[in-house]
């Protein structure tokens, strides 16, 4: 798997929410947040951009979006106010829902990568023949001190240019959030700084993970939940997904208490709820292939969901109608503890969209996240006793953390009622799966079950993850095999 | 027979969450050489993040603490020695 190496532009956003969580529980937040980004970044330490004074306007304006708050909406004044003003625009804020994207870019980190991908290294030779500017359709190659020069300006990336030079000097540079977005919603601006276009955007968290400036935030909930976990009047449900085994190199027991540990008054595993929609869909399956249809998909991946709604239109009727398991273990938590604070707690951004629509969950909190709530708390997962969740799976739900787990988990049930079903499994969500899953229904034979996850590998390798995908795999294979 | 080296990976939560998570691929990031020389523990927070500015992740090679440790580290580390 090619994504989720280490990378330290997410271990300084965990470091920056470390700090954040320990004022929140200090209750000093209000009073010392304006001394966070000089707390991260200090006096005579060394820059990673240019200055420290950049250094700190970047852990601004993370702490902004940490905050919940959309960076594209800040006013020209706005860049004076206190970080202060804005925690209490977000305590006033109260329960209220964040309405827009559930990412924002940080125009300030961002780096405004080149326009044109291909550039010409030092390897020209600035030689006789100069095919790369003979072959150039846009007649944008010119020759400077010797060696080929690319007018950005005009420039197309077409890429004829790299392919003709007989020294392979010239070479392609992606934009990496465009090249890691399936479709399409980042684009540059005329500055060069990109956009996200929330008409296309699924929230699918790949920018995010591609850009090697950090400068995709994701609007964060953390400020709500660590009010509503230090706040002993308020009941608070977590509900763990199913991949959060091996993400703390601990049993799911020890867990358990550590999220107790933290204020949770409840413990729910998702995992039953993928139990849940295992049944349901494969009644809904049998029912639709009897009816005729070819295939279905399935819909528990949000990020799948949203790009049929914004891009694939024509295949909607073959998406799965059943909720997503974080959605029934929300409904069974809200009847059996009304009125609690249900927080889902996984890999997924598409999940903080899907929450807000979704009358079954109040707030969505990354493994990350809690990761360094955690570090905050001073809780260390694998020194807690082992508990046991309010609410627990089989291990057919907490198969759904990997690819491969809904499909194995429906063709199983299915073949249990007397009915053969192919399984089909589109492991990662880019422009070429896109294409594929257009024609889905021709493509596959009758009687498929295509599960469609955005993520390349399944929920291990999303964006919000601590652990190597592969690690986590392990995990989770060891865990199945000891509670079968 | 004893290994030559001895190396302790802290999964205490602060170093696993901050970084420390990748160094379970160490095991299988070893070249072929270094493999049969080493022993690897993966253990419980050995509390070398409780003193002021302490860098995690750690990593115990031995006698020597590694702060900010990571597999090409370790592995550097093992080359020099």
């Amino acid at each position: 798997m090619a994504m989720n190496y280490i990378n330290n532009a997410s271990l300084l956003k965990r470091q920056l929410v470390v700090r954040f969580a320990r004022l929140m529980f200090t209750g000093e937040l209000k009073n010392k947040i304006d001394l966070l980004p000089l707390h991260q970044a200090p006096r005579n330490s060394e820059a990673v951009r240019c200055c420290l004074h950049h250094d700190r306007a970047v852990i601004r304006y993370r702490l902004i979006a940490l905050l919940g708050f959309a960076i594209e909406n800040e006013k020209p004044d706005d860049e004076a106010r206190t970080l202060a003003s804005y925690v209490e625009e977000a305590e006033a804020r109260g329960a209220g829902r964040m309405a827009g994207s559930a990412l924002t870019v940080i125009d300030e980190a961002c780096s405004a990568c080149i326009r044109a991908n291909y550039r010409v290294t030092n390897a020209c030779r600035g030689c006789v023949a100069r095919p790369c500017m003979m072959n150039c359709p846009k007649n944008c190659i010119s020759f400077e001190n010797g060696q080929a020069h690319i007018d950005e300006k005009v420039c197309i990336s077409c890429g004829i240019c790299a392919k003709v030079c007989p020294y392979h000097s010239i070479v392609f540079q992606p934009i990496p959030c465009e090249q890691a977005c399936p479709v399409n919603a980042i684009v540059q601006d005329k500055n060069g700084k990109q956009d996200i276009l929330a008409d296309k955007c699924i929230n699918c968290g790949k920018c995010l993970q591609a850009c090697p400036f950090g400068a995709i935030m994701e609007r964060s909930e953390i400020y709500e939940i660590l009010r509503a976990i230090t706040n002993p009047a308020e009941a608070t449900v977590a509900l763990i997904a199913p991949s959060i085994v091996g993400q703390f190199n601990t049993s799911l027991g020890k867990l358990v208490t550590a999220l107790r540990k933290l204020g949770f008054d409840h413990v729910v595993e998702v995992a039953w709820g993928a139990d849940l929609a295992a049944q349901k869909e494969t009644a809904e399956l049998i029912e639709r292939l009897e009816h005729g249809q070819t295939c279905m998909t399935s819909s528990c991946c949000p990020a799948y969901v949203e790009a049929v709604k914004k891009h694939i239109t024509n295949i909607k009727p073959l998406v799965s109608d059943t909720l997503s398991p974080m959605q029934y273990a929300g409904e069974w938590a809200g009847q059996q503890w009304p009125g609690a604070r249900r927080v889902f707690v996984g890999p997924c951004i598409a999940k903080r969209a899907e929450a807000k629509a979704s009358p079954h969950i109040e707030n969505t909190l990354t493994y990350e996240e809690l990761g360094s709530i955690f570090i905050a708390a001073g809780v260390d997962v694998a020194e807690c006793e082992e508990s046991r969740a309010d609410l627990e799976a089989t291990s057919v739900g907490r198969k759904f953390a990997v690819s491969g787990g809904v499909s194995t988990a429906i063709k199983n049930a299915a073949s249990a009622a007397g009915h053969n079903v192919t399984d089909k499994v589109i492991d990662g969500l880019d422009s070429k799966s896109l294409a594929i899953l257009k024609a889905i229904d021709k493509i596959v034979k009758s009687d498929t079950f295509v599960e469609v996850m955005s993520c390349e590998g399944g929920c291990v390798n999303g964006p919000g993850v601590i652990s190597n995908p592969a690690v986590a795999r392990r995990f989770l294979e060891k865990m199945l095999q000891e509670h079968p | 027979m004893a290994k030559k080296f001895k190396i302790t990976i802290c999964s205490g939560t602060t170093c696993y969450v901050l970084g420390g998570a990748h160094l379970m691929m160490l095991a299988e990031s070893l070249p072929a050489d270094l493999k049969d020389q080493v022993e690897i523990i993966d253990s419980n927070c050995i509390k070398a993040c409780q003193f002021e500015n302490a860098q995690p992740p750690f990593v115990q090679i031995n006698d020597y603490l590694m702060s900010q440790a990571s597999v090409a580290k370790v592995v550097e580390y093992l080359r020099k020695h």
